[in-house]
């Protein structure tokens, strides 16, 4: 194996530069600011001290709010596109039958359903994650269809041959199959989830990230608002290593091989 | 040579011959895009227990497909297949099939994908004795050091000897085998050809080896089927009068071989041309 790991001293110096710009990119928002920008790019001083303030209480129920729906509506989604997936991709004939449906429905841009589900559901989390769970249920869905369908005929054959029975066949063939494609599916599905949860909040709640930011926006406070998008990219960046771990660690045969 | 697989090879040429797989007219036609293309005209054909057959012609004579009809894997358009007797109808869990490609578990490292028979509830093998006879396998077939590594970090040539492995470790009571030496340099082919012949003989396996290097054929077989260019049938076989165990090295270098490697290629060289350019 190829070892492509940079000396030690040149990952340190490209830190060094990383850190050198992001501070003086803050430097200079700050300089905007101050030379009378303030109203539209706010600063990062005064970002950072709201922030620290919604620290000190009212901010918990607004970030439990997103993550609560987050995590339900993700979960829900996850596990029964995982189940459909499979049910649909293992019997050939439904598949058949379904594919047209389900890539009519795919076709309609998910969040747009936003509106309805508040009419059905009103205005607690509810709505929130019913739309999440539909987003993940689609992308789980046809990641998890794929992969049932792709499982590689030899493999199963010569499992059966051993004399393994279907469910050894199943543990030993089948899951690991599939969970390359069920992984992907969840990796590509957690920006959508983080974004339709935000768009469900900006519409109609009495909580969450997407309420203060619609809050802050009637009262044109620009410095909540940047607030709120620094939160929310943090979120998304925990997320996204969240994920990315995860699939390093499923899917450790693939890189291995890389 | 040890004295078990002596006496081993004693009691088989001595014990009567018993059929353990018999093709009664099998055939098999596969549709391609509507028309109908014949892989393998009616052929008939037993095999003895504890006999091994190599079978050579020129590619896509319908070699494969032979193998394939007594793994159960494809059904006969025509014809039957028996096994002990019995009509082969689904995948037949008494033979180990190596195919041309190798079927390892691509997220399982070496040595688990060579374990993986022994997890199975049919014959469940305690942790301690499964480890054991994997790290003999990995030894024997020269893949020591490698336990760790995923199939995607292998050669093809070790990804082809991790296959037999895993084949050979449950000892299935027969061997069907399609060209699992064709990726293999010469020099491992003999140690490889070497070991097969010992454990084969050892373990009193029937076999049954698609090839198209004659010698590696003569090396090994008791008979030699000879199969035409598509569609396929069986044109000639040979008895390889060659005594056992065979000096996996140091045979061909023998008049007896040389004269048998004459006789095939004579039969072969005519449909060698014509298979080429199929």
């Amino acid at each position: 194996m190829i070892d492509r790991r940079e000396p030690a001293q040149a990952r340190d110096s490209v830190v060094v530069w990383q850190l050198a710009l992001g501070v003086a990119l803050l430097a200079a928002w700050e300089a905007l600011g101050r030379s009378g920008g303030e109203r539209w790019v706010s600063e990062p001083s005064l970002i950072a001290v709201k922030i620290w303030t919604w620290l000190g209480g009212s901010l918990y129920v607004h970030l439990w709010a997103t993550v609560a729906e987050l995590v339900v509506g993700f979960v829900i989604g996850t596990s029964l596109g995982i189940l459909a997936g499979m049910i649909v991709g293992r019997s050939p004939g439904l598949a058949t039958i379904l594919r047209p449906i389900i890539v009519g429905l795919y076709s309609v841009p998910l969040v747009s359903l936003a509106p309805l589900f508040i009419m059905f559901l009103g205005w607690g989390l509810l709505p929130k994650i019913v739309l999440v769970a539909i987003v993940t249920f689609f992308l789980l869905f046809f990641n998890t269809f794929t992969g049932a369908e792709r499982i590689d005929r030899d493999l199963v054959e010569s499992m059966e041959i051993m004399g393994a029975n279907r469910r050894e066949i199943f543990r030993k063939v089948v899951a690991p199959a599939i969970s390359v494609w069920i992984v992907g599916g969840m990796k590509i599905a957690v920006p959508y989830a983080l974004v339709a949860t935000v768009t469900g909040e900006l519409l109609a709640t009495r909580a969450g990230l997407g309420y203060l930011l619609s809050q802050a926006t009637e009262q044109f406070d620009m410095t909540s608002i940047y607030a709120v998008l620094l939160i929310l990219m943090v979120i998304g960046l925990l997320l996204s290593e969240a994920a990315a771990r995860i699939e390093r660690r499923v899917l450790r045969w693939r890189h291995a091989a890389e | 040579m040890d004295r078990m697989t002596r006496a081993a090879a004693q009691a088989q040429r001595s014990a009567p011959a018993e059929t353990k797989i018999r093709l009664v007219g099998a055939a098999k036609t596969f549709r391609v895009r509507g028309s109908e293309l014949e892989a393998l005209r009616p052929v008939d054909l037993e095999v003895g227990r504890e006999e091994f057959v190599a079978l050579v012609g020129p590619s896509g004579c319908g070699k494969s497909t032979i193998l394939n009809l007594v793994a159960g894997l494809m059904a006969p358009s025509a014809g039957r297949v028996l096994y002990d007797g019995q009509e082969v109808t689904g995948p037949n869990r008494r033979v180990g099939y190596l195919t041309q490609k190798d079927t390892l578990l691509p997220w399982r490292a070496t040595a688990d994908n060579i374990r993986i028979a022994l997890e199975l509830k049919c014959r469940a093998t305690p942790r301690a004795e499964a480890s054991e006879r994997v790290a003999e396998m990995m030894d024997l077939v020269g893949l020591k050091g490698f336990e760790h590594h995923y199939p995607a970090e292998l050669s093809g040539g070790m990804r082809k000897r991790a296959a037999l492995a895993r084949t050979l470790i449950y000892e299935p009571e027969t061997l069907l085998m399609d060209e699992p030496f064709g990726a293999l340099d010469a020099q491992l082919k003999l140690l490889m050809l070497d070991q097969l012949q010992r454990l084969t003989q050892h373990r009193r396996m029937t076999v049954i080896f698609v090839t198209h290097d004659l010698g590696e054929a003569i090396t090994l077989a008791d008979r030699i089927v000879v199969i035409s260019a598509r569609p396929g049938r069986i044109r000639a076989i040979h008895d390889v009068r060659l005594e056992r165990p065979r000096d996996v090295f140091k045979v061909r270098f023998t008049e007896g071989f040389a004269r048998q490697h004459e006789r095939l290629w004579d039969e072969l060289k005519d449909d060698i041309a014509k298979g080429t350019d199929v």
